[in-house]
């Protein structure tokens, strides 16, 4: 366990160190590279100054890099000249929408993926099992934002039972209960449709490890046991299917938060992390895209960190294996 | 308890049991022994009623009768309510056999029904002498020992009446070995018993009765110490021969051929060294004599040579007194003796180059009342003085092809093919300086090796060997006597081996009788 800590910390500091060496490394000094050519003319003196002091231009590259890192444990990610506002601060706002909606997303495809890749797997070749298989593979082969419009579009624009954008309706005066349901309301619609779009990898891979995992010698002394049918199904080979799933899961975290939630938020204009990563790069707004993908990324390795050991604890062989 | 009728197993067009017939009752330990793949698992399997998860069309007919009940007629919720509660399975101890992320305890555990079962549990951990501070260890964590101990507490856990152990000591170490099968025996009282195994150790310690299985067949079966003792198939012969025991001296034998199994015919014939005719077309049926059941159209391994009462005397000196043994077909029989004890005119007798007093010689079951060419075809000896067996008038060619010529069955090139072949058998060159050589540029191995291939160059049935290898160094030496264990192996000879040395007697034979003062006594040689 010691040495995981350590590997995690590393990996740390060269994300860091990565993201403090990028703009200084690109032609051209760090602060026109992050702002642009034209910043030191265009811009007001307080603000040059400000941004002088905030990247220590003048000092060694050396202290530069420590006075950078004092200044990220305080906090301090940099100045976003387009929101006019800290960078830490505005990435507190986006954040808790990608959290809760990420979270959720993943929690809620995970159980479904699992569950249904078991019971397909199980009843391999049977009727429910062919159905589920091609159902989703087809749906599978939908790029995400096609499947988001199709959401919105369907239950949006057609029923028209479900708010299509945002996290609430502005200057709607809800209080109290009215807040939260009209929040939950905006948020199906992008759930749901990220819910979909995360559901077949695992399901895939689930299905498969029980396609193998029945096979296993432990399911014929299983089934010889007597056990019931559940038992078997859940208790042994899903129990065993558990073990790549969680591997899966942990491995696409990034991939789900970055491009999940930027192609979801943006089709349903869900003020996230998404959204506002889109719209830095359109604007060429660098503090922020720089901070978000700081962001990201640690959020990636504490995700990681604990998928190491709840890795440990749904296959105790890995523990073994150190 | 439970009775197997006519028990027939397929995947697909492949039958793997071909019409089994036994029964295991109350407090029989039955081992069922046989090669890989003659259909051990398969039994257990079918008795479990876990064919159908093992591969896909799966067909099962005949009857698996379980106090009163046909388990093969059996829907699958009644065989739950009968498995692990009335008959439970150890299975082979291969990887994975226990779930591998789950603790053993809990893998025991989830048979009882009760939430409170930890007791039960640890009596019966310790009863296997596992240590119960183990129990909550995964299936890597633990040896092969101690799993196979996690297994047979798991299958007698809910006290069954039947128990199924399929290769319960394979991958075990000696000492851990015993200390299962002491444990087995303990837990197996009282119970009924089905033993897979191909350690033929394991099936000798712990069961009473033994069937043997060859191609799905059973080709032998009676009390265990019976099979064991006294195989009458040749299979089981052989699949004993080939385990090394602790009291085998003599060499590794295998059985010839590849288990290939052919459904015209007895399903042995082509690795059979007695197979005749009737072997190839018919399937011998199971047929029981004296307990002992057996599929044979030979009735078992036959008799070569049987002599009985043989009498001789010399001058008012009686060297053989009333002297009966018989040599089996595949078997080496040692006579062993002091110099000057009767050994070699006993050969002489059977050869028919002496006349015997009293008494009388079958070859197989036939009474032999005249020496001519028809006896010499079957029986062959090697004499003691190599030199003096071979004409030094006479090349190797000449020598070795001679007793084809007096049996006139081949034309000159086919005696030269033979000649060739059978010495490269015994290891010597087919050149033609080789052959046209004579006796006195030969060194005392090869001319031994000579004599050897002029006595095999018949095919004989019968070998008898006096002293074939005292004039032999013991490189030579061991190099015969390997030779000739081959030869044995592949063609089912019956030796009759004559020696006055204990430890080549040792090596080379599957009885050994002693000649002293004319009587021929059964010895034991450990």
């Amino acid at each position: 366990m010691n040495k995981r800590w350590v590997s995690y910390i590393i990996a740390f500091f060269i994300i860091i160190s990565l993201n403090f060496a990028i703009p200084r490394l690109l032609p051209g000094d760090p602060v026109s590279a992050i702002y642009g050519e034209d910043v030191m003319v265009k811009l007001s003196e307080d603000v040059k100054e400000y941004i002088n002091s905030a990247y220590n231009i003048d000092k060694p590259v050396i202290s530069q890099y420590f006075l950078y890192l004092a200044s990220l444990f305080k906090g301090n990610l940099g100045y976003s000249l387009y929101y006019k506002q800290s960078v830490g601060k505005l990435l507190m706002s986006y954040m808790p929408f990608t959290l809760l909606l990420m979270g959720l997303a993943v929690i809620i495809s995970s159980f479904f993926a699992f569950i249904l890749g078991i019971e397909s797997g199980w009843r391999r070749g049977k009727k429910i099992d062919l159905f589920l298989l091609y159902s989703i593979i087809i749906s599978s082969g939908f790029p995400s934002f096609f499947i988001a419009a199709l959401f919105l579009i369907f239950f949006g624009i057609t029923l028209g039972a479900l708010p299509m954008q945002g996290a609430r309706t502005a200057y709607s005066g809800f209080t109290g209960f009215g807040i939260t349901s009209d929040f939950l309301k905006h948020l199906v619609l992008p759930l749901s449709s990220l819910i979909f779009i995360l559901i077949p990898p695992g399901y895939f891979l689930t299905r498969n490890a029980m396609l193998s995992n029945i096979k296993e010698p432990y399911i014929l002394l299983a089934r010889a046991k007597g056990l019931s049918d559940s038992k078997i199904r859940y208790g042994h080979a899903g129990r065993n299917s558990l073990i790549p799933f969680v591997t899966q899961t942990g491995m696409r975290m990034g991939t789900i938060i970055v491009t999940g939630s930027l192609f979801i938020e943006m089709v349903f204009s869900y003020p996230g992390m998404g959204s506002l990563i889109y719209n830095s790069i359109l604007n060429r707004d660098y503090p922020v895209l720089q901070g978000s993908l700081l962001i990201v990324t640690f959020l990636v390795l504490i995700i990681n960190f604990f998928m190491d050991i709840l890795y440990v604890k749904i296959d105790p062989r890995i523990k073994y294996a150190h | 308890m439970l009775k197997v009728k006519n028990l027939r197993t397929s995947y697909g067009k492949n039958e793997i049991l071909k019409g089994l017939d036994f029964e295991v009752s109350k407090e029989d330990i039955v081992a069922v022994i046989g090669e890989s793949g003659t259909g051990k698992t398969t039994l257990a399997l079918a008795i479990m009623g876990l064919l159908r998860y093992q591969q896909d069309n799966v067909k099962i007919s005949g009857e698996i009768v379980f106090n009163g009940i046909d388990l093969s007629r059996l829907k699958e919720d009644e065989l739950k309510k009968i498995r692990w509660s009335k008959i439970s399975i150890v299975f082979q101890n291969v990887d994975n056999i226990l779930n591998p992320v789950i603790p053993v305890f809990k893998q025991i555990k989830e048979i009882l029904n009760s939430n409170d079962g930890t007791s039960i549990i640890n009596d019966m951990l310790e009863k296997m002498d596992f240590p119960v501070s183990r129990a909550y260890a995964y299936p890597y964590q633990l040896s092969m020992g101690e799993k196979q101990k996690v297994m047979l507490a798991m299958a007698y856990i809910l006290n069954p009446e039947f128990v199924i152990l399929d290769e319960p000591t394979s991958a075990l170490d000696f000492e851990s070995k015993n200390n299962l099968i002491k444990i087995i025996k303990e837990l197996s009282s009282q119970k009924a018993v089905l033993l897979a195994t191909h350690d033929l150790d394991t099936a000798q310690n712990i069961s009473n009765k033994t069937v043997v299985l060859y191609g799905g067949n059973i080709i032998e079966s009676g009390s265990t110490k019976d099979v064991f003792t006294n195989p009458r198939h040749p299979y089981t012969r052989g699949l004993i021969r080939s385990y090394p025991s602790e009291t085998r001296t003599k060499d590794l034998q295998g059985i010839k051929g590849n288990p290939g199994f052919t459904d015209n015919g007895c399903c042995f014939w082509p690795r059979c060294t007695q197979a005749i005719q009737i072997c190839k077309e018919e399937k011998p049926l199971l047929t029981e004599s004296n307990g002992r059941k057996i599929a044979c159209h030979r009735y078992g391994i036959i008799p070569l040579v049987s002599v009985s009462r043989i009498k001789k005397t010399y001058e008012n000196r009686s060297i053989l007194k009333s002297i009966s043994f018989d040599v089996y077909e595949g078997e080496t029989l040692t006579i062993l003796g002091r110099s000057g004890s009767g050994k070699t005119t006993l050969a002489k007798i059977i050869m028919g180059l002496i006349k015997p007093d009293d008494g009388e010689i079958c070859l197989e079951n036939m009474k032999v009342t005249c020496w001519d060419s028809a006896f010499y075809k079957k029986v062959q000896m090697i004499f003691q003085d190599t030199r003096a067996a071979l004409s030094h008038r006479l090349n190797i060619l000449e020598s070795v092809t001679e007793p084809l010529l007096i049996q006139k069955c081949k034309s000159n090139e086919e005696m030269v093919d033979a000649a060739k072949q059978v010495l490269s058998e015994v290891g010597l060159p087919g050149s033609d300086d080789f052959l046209y050589s004579y006796p006195h540029h030969l060194s005392g191995g090869e001319l031994q090796r000579v004599v050897i291939a002029r006595a095999l160059i018949l095919s004989p049935r019968v070998l008898i060997a006096d002293e074939p290898t005292s004039a032999l160094d013991p490189s030579i030496q061991a190099k015969v006597l390997k030779l000739l264990n081959q030869i044995q192996e592949q063609r089912g000879l019956g030796m009759l081996f004559i020696t006055h040395d204990l430890g080549v007697a040792r090596k080379v034979s599957d009885r050994v009788m002693e000649i002293n003062n004319g009587i021929l006594k059964e010895k034991i040689l450990r």
